[in-house]
């Protein structure tokens, strides 16, 4: 027989994707200790950090104004599941996260949910979970989006858009009520 | 002024190995907001040095519950072989649970009690280690009846030092009292309320 046919079966492993955006992305650098599209391999109980400083951090960004750990990321198993589960943590002092429309303080961390918007800043993560058989080991990816997540995912939800063209002025983003004359019906 | 540490005030117990379990254990440890490891690895903030003890064995993560302003604690298994007893609770690996007031944990054939006393510094925390002389978790005798009598399923009046076979009470430290409220958070232990041991097939 083979090898092939001799080895153990594999099993599929948790993947986190994360499309991320920021304004600056092309001009600042920030982005630049990111390897885009490799898909990294990490034992199941790593905290994964996120933030400006290297010798703690895992993922990193050029940039003052991020922390230097800015928040975490990790896993954990829920009683009576057989899949593993991401725990976000905000770890930053003077910013606070926001995951969806959910804000995290210092210290504060939640559940993250299967797909989400994660923001701090003008930073914008767009996270999808990918379950796995794996206990052991989950992956990362990260994708550089060419334009901001929020419009992208049509993140938060908009009100519908017409099938075709724009928005009518009746619809607009305007928020001052109109001005009627008494005499216009 | 600097705000007071949130304390963690731990008994320690080993059934065979007694108090030299813990030599390497310190009276005191302040650590910051990261997650306290323990384990026999060389990177475990607390090293005990134990066969059975996985490198990484367990974590304790500080965190902070939306509004509130006190440290929680998360306790996380993280033997992939052993498992952690807490509270009546056994976690497997990568499961974890929030630590009430007053804890019991069982693993490796410790027995520690915990009890978390709020601070308010964001900063860091200090664990205060006590090493007891006697169980901290005990089962006590199966009572002989007469083949009669059914066995009681009711937990015994407080104080009575009575105790259905299979049910565990908890010996007191000095500082514990009967007189402490009933903890609020799941899972917890409560003063008042008697827990099993975990069973032999169990064991973590």
């Amino acid at each position: 027989m083979t090898s092939f046919e001799d080895a153990d079966t594999e099993e599929t492993i948790t993947c986190l994707q994360m499309t991320v955006y920021h304004p600056g992305q092309l001009q600042c650098g920030i982005f630049q200790s990111i390897r885009f599209f490799n898909r990294e391999k990490l034992p199941s109980s790593e905290v994964v950090k996120f933030g400006r400083n290297s010798n703690i951090c895992h993922y990193t960004f050029q940039d003052k104004q991020v922390s230097r750990v800015q928040f975490s990321l990790q896993l954990f198993k829920k009683f009576n599941s057989s899949v593993l589960s991401f725990e976000i943590k905000n770890m930053s002092k003077k910013t606070n996260l926001i995951v969806d429309s959910r804000e995290l303080g210092y210290l504060n961390k939640m559940d993250l949910p299967y797909r989400c918007m994660v923001r701090f800043g003008e930073y914008q993560f767009l996270m999808e979970k990918e379950d796995g058989e794996s206990l052991e080991f989950f992956e990362t990816q990260f994708i550089l989006s060419p334009r901001s997540l929020l419009q992208e995912n049509n993140w938060p939800p908009h009100r519908p858009i017409p099938e075709y063209g724009t928005y009518s002025l009746c619809s607009s983003q305007s928020s001052s009520p109109a001005e009627m004359d008494e005499n216009e019906s | 002024m600097e705000k007071p540490l949130t304390i963690l005030r731990v008994s320690l117990y080993h059934p065979t190995l007694g108090p030299s379990a813990f030599a390497s254990v310190p009276p005191r440890l302040q650590h910051d907001t990261s997650p306290l490891l323990l384990g026999r690895g060389p990177d475990a903030h607390l090293q005990l040095q134990l066969p059975h003890l996985s490198r990484r064995h367990l974590s304790l993560e500080p965190y902070l519950e939306k509004g509130s302003a006190m440290l929680a604690f998360c306790l996380k298994a993280l033997s992939r072989k052993g498992c952690v007893w807490v509270n009546g609770l056994t976690l497997r690996y990568l499961e974890q649970i929030t630590l009430s007031t007053i804890n019991r944990l069982s693993f490796s054939g410790i027995q520690m009690l915990v009890r978390v006393e709020e601070g308010t510094s964001l900063e860091a925390f200090v664990c205060y280690f006590h090493v007891s002389p006697s169980p901290l978790i005990y089962r006590p005798e199966a009572e002989e009846t007469d083949e009669w009598e059914g066995i009681s399923q009711e937990q015994p009046p407080l104080g009575s030092g009575q105790q259905t076979s299979g049910c565990l009470g908890f010996l007191h430290s000095p500082s514990q009292t009967w007189d402490s409220p009933p903890q609020p958070r799941p899972g917890g232990g409560t003063e008042i309320q008697l827990q099993r041991e975990p069973p032999d097939s169990t064991l973590c």
